[in-house]
């Protein structure tokens, strides 16, 4: 049995190196890279040993969300991506037996974007870009964006969505982590929404969005926005079917820290559509990932295998 | 069979009547709200359509438009007295049919007390309807804490619902009815997470905290909240036990749109704190409620009528 993670980030060394020696990086100092965590420190050897520890075989390395960087000029944030994906490159290059990446690119500038997406799915051998929920408060249904999706769609590059910054719970209720434990998979519903409800999804029926964190509260409040579709025009805009029937046009990861949830996202969108990830090394990760999947009473075995690998070994070509 | 619907709202004809006289009601203009063909029927309007849906009981709750919190308390406290007056007449003239929730001055917790005090008991209401906030403030607000207390000393329900359109996603993406279909779900989780992390469960263990539309995405996420309890101190300032802990400490309407939803709900809360509430008359109701509730093939008999009427006559004593 193999085991992919397709949700595993990197703090990078180039970074580290440069403000732990007290200098700015891009605009960014030590305050970016979530340093309170030791996890992040730790080199690619590091990162393989804990790998084998915990039995994942491969993991698809996206930069952290920290350095998503959207709201400063795009001259500024293309460099911080550049340099994020030379290093995912490189440790690639090092272990091709046990790393791939996802590219962090320029979302606030379109023709930037692709470019680097271009540039690390076709020259640098990446599968894809790990992208905010939003751009600086523009969703996925705004026309601009279209551009990059048709892009990532003819590349067959994967758009793997995960929060950064303030997700919609945070403005709210500021206190006891509701921020993330609420907000990421309020944020990822949204996006959902922007996604299916804006007709990208019928623009784009080759697009791969992986929704991380379980594609959040996507499956469970399906219900309520099919009824919304049924009884409001402006729910039916741009498309003329309910948002249920997109359920399967999307990927999720396993991240749900339940099983009832996960099992109830198995059957809402069909099991060729859920894959391992696991937001290693982050303290709101799944710790032995591998061990949960398999020990959870709920799957078949098959079930099991099509999302610690087959699925994703199908859609990477890993 | 018995059916009791907590969920039914209510346009006060003393607004009505304002309006078409073009006179201005309590600060609201003529015209500054607008009025839906159902939500001017009359009682007895009411009383038909109820028999036509099989409903025995409504109670009823003033619109959540009404709230006003951010006016001033004096120009709404006699609002809302008008507003639970009418509510009152409604009980009194059909009281078979009829039972009141309360619509209070949240913006001023002394006179929210107030109001409470006069409608549970001198005019037999069995609680009252709010946001899931008040200008901002969420309800682990320490200023909250002796409306709480008053609340479950009377015994009385505390119905939480959004007002309106105004919840988290209005700001994220404004289109597609999301505000609603997703924003309601979000708004109610974080209420959820206000009252448990703050905790205001553990200071009031007999509050009767009512969640609408099934408690949103309160009991699909509780997975992802409870890991924030173990990994974040933050968390665990007012809690020494999970959240998922207190998921059976409040009561959630079957408001799910979806059978699998309702199912995870019952699962996860315990069927006794499972009720039935339909929103009447808004266009996101439940269109057929006691026949969709009955045609479930995922409940149990027992589970049906505990939801359609059992449960509601041992909460409200009816």
């Amino acid at each position: 049995m193999r085991s992919i993670d397709i949700h595993a980030h990197s703090t990078p060394q180039c970074f580290q190196r440069v403000v732990l020696a007290g200098n700015d990086w891009h605009g960014m100092t030590a305050a970016d890279g979530e340093l309170f965590n030791p996890r992040n420190a730790w080199t690619p050897d590091q990162r393989i040993a804990d790998m084998d520890s915990i039995g994942v075989d491969i993991q698809v390395v996206s930069t952290n969300a920290g350095f998503y960087q959207y709201d400063k000029d795009v001259a500024a944030t293309a460099a911080i991506c550049r340099d994020c994906n030379d290093e995912i490159h490189q440790m690639t290059m090092d272990y091709p037996d046990r790393l791939s990446g996802l590219a962090n690119i320029p979302m606030q500038d379109a023709k930037a974007a692709i470019a680097e997406l271009d540039r690390t799915v076709h020259q640098l051998g990446m599968k894809g870009a790990m992208i905010g929920d939003q751009v600086n408060g523009k969703t996925y249904d705004e026309p601009e964006f279209l551009p990059i999706w048709k892009a990532a769609e003819q590349m067959g590059a994967v758009i793997f969505i995960h929060q950064g910054g303030g997700t919609i719970g945070t403005k709210r209720q500021p206190r006891y982590h509701v921020r993330n434990t609420i907000g990421n998979p309020a944020d990822r519903a949204v996006t959902f929404a922007a996604f299916t409800f804006g007709g990208v999804m019928d623009k784009c029926p080759d697009l791969k969005v992986v929704l991380a964190h379980g594609g959040g509260y996507a499956c469970f409040g399906i219900g309520r926005m099919d009824r919304g579709w049924q009884v409001r025009s402006e729910a039916r805009e741009h498309i003329n079917q309910p948002p249920s029937n997109y359920l399967d046009k999307f990927y999720y990861d396993c991240l749900t820290h339940s099983e009832p949830a996960l099992r109830m996202l198995i059957d809402s969108v069909g099991i060729d559509r859920v894959v391992l990830g696991t937001d290693w090394p982050a303290d709101m990760k799944i710790d032995w990932p591998v061990s949960w999947v398999m020990g959870l009473q709920s799957l078949t075995l098959e079930e099991k295998e099509a999302i610690l690998w087959k699925n994703l070994e199908k859609m990477l070509g890993l | 069979m018995r059916s009791i619907d907590i969920h039914a709202h209510l346009t006060p004809q003393c607004f009505i009547r304002a309006m078409r006289e073009n006179r201005e009601w309590h600060g609201v203009k003529p015209g500054e709200m607008g009025i839906g063909p159902r939500n001017s029927w009359t009682p007895e309007q009411r009383i038909d359509d109820m028999n036509s849906l099989g409903v025995d009981v409504h109670v009823v709750s003033t619109f959540s438009f009404y709230y006003y919190y951010e006016r001033d308390p004096q120009v709404i406290m006699p609002m809302h007295r008008e507003c639970n007056d009418e509510v009152y007449q409604m009980t009194v003239d059909y009281p078979d049919r009829f039972k009141g929730m309360a619509i209070i001055p949240m913006q001023d917790v002394k006179l929210a007390i107030g109001e409470l005090d006069r409608c549970v008991n001198t005019m037999g209401f069995v609680g009252a309807m709010i946001d899931d906030h008040v200008n901002g403030k969420t309800y682990d607000d320490p200023e909250f804490l002796p409306l709480w207390k008053a609340a479950e000393e009377m015994g009385a329900v505390m119905l939480v619902h959004q007002q309106g359109g105004r919840t988290l996603v209005l700001d994220r993406n404004p289109n597609y009815h999301l505000h609603n279909t997703i924003g309601n779900l979000v708004d109610r989780a974080v209420t959820f997470a206000s009252f448990v992390f703050g905790g205001v469960m553990d200071a009031c263990p007999d509050l009767r905290v009512c969640l609408c539309h099934g408690g949103g995405y309160t009991c699909f996420g509780a997975g992802r909240m409870d890991r924030g309890w173990q990994v974040r101190p933050e968390a665990r300032v007012n809690i020494s036990n999970p959240p998922s802990s207190y998921l059976n400490k409040f009561y959630y309407d079957c408001l799910t749109h979806s059978e699998p939803a309702l199912r995870m709900l019952i699962d996860t809360v315990g069927i006794d704190k499972v009720i039935f509430g339909t929103d009447w008359p808004a266009d996101m109701a439940i269109d057929w409620p006691v026949s969709w509730i009955l045609g479930l093939e995922s409940l149990t008999l027992d589970e049906k009528e505990a939801i359609l009427y059992k449960n509601l006559e041992n909460l409200l004593g009816i």
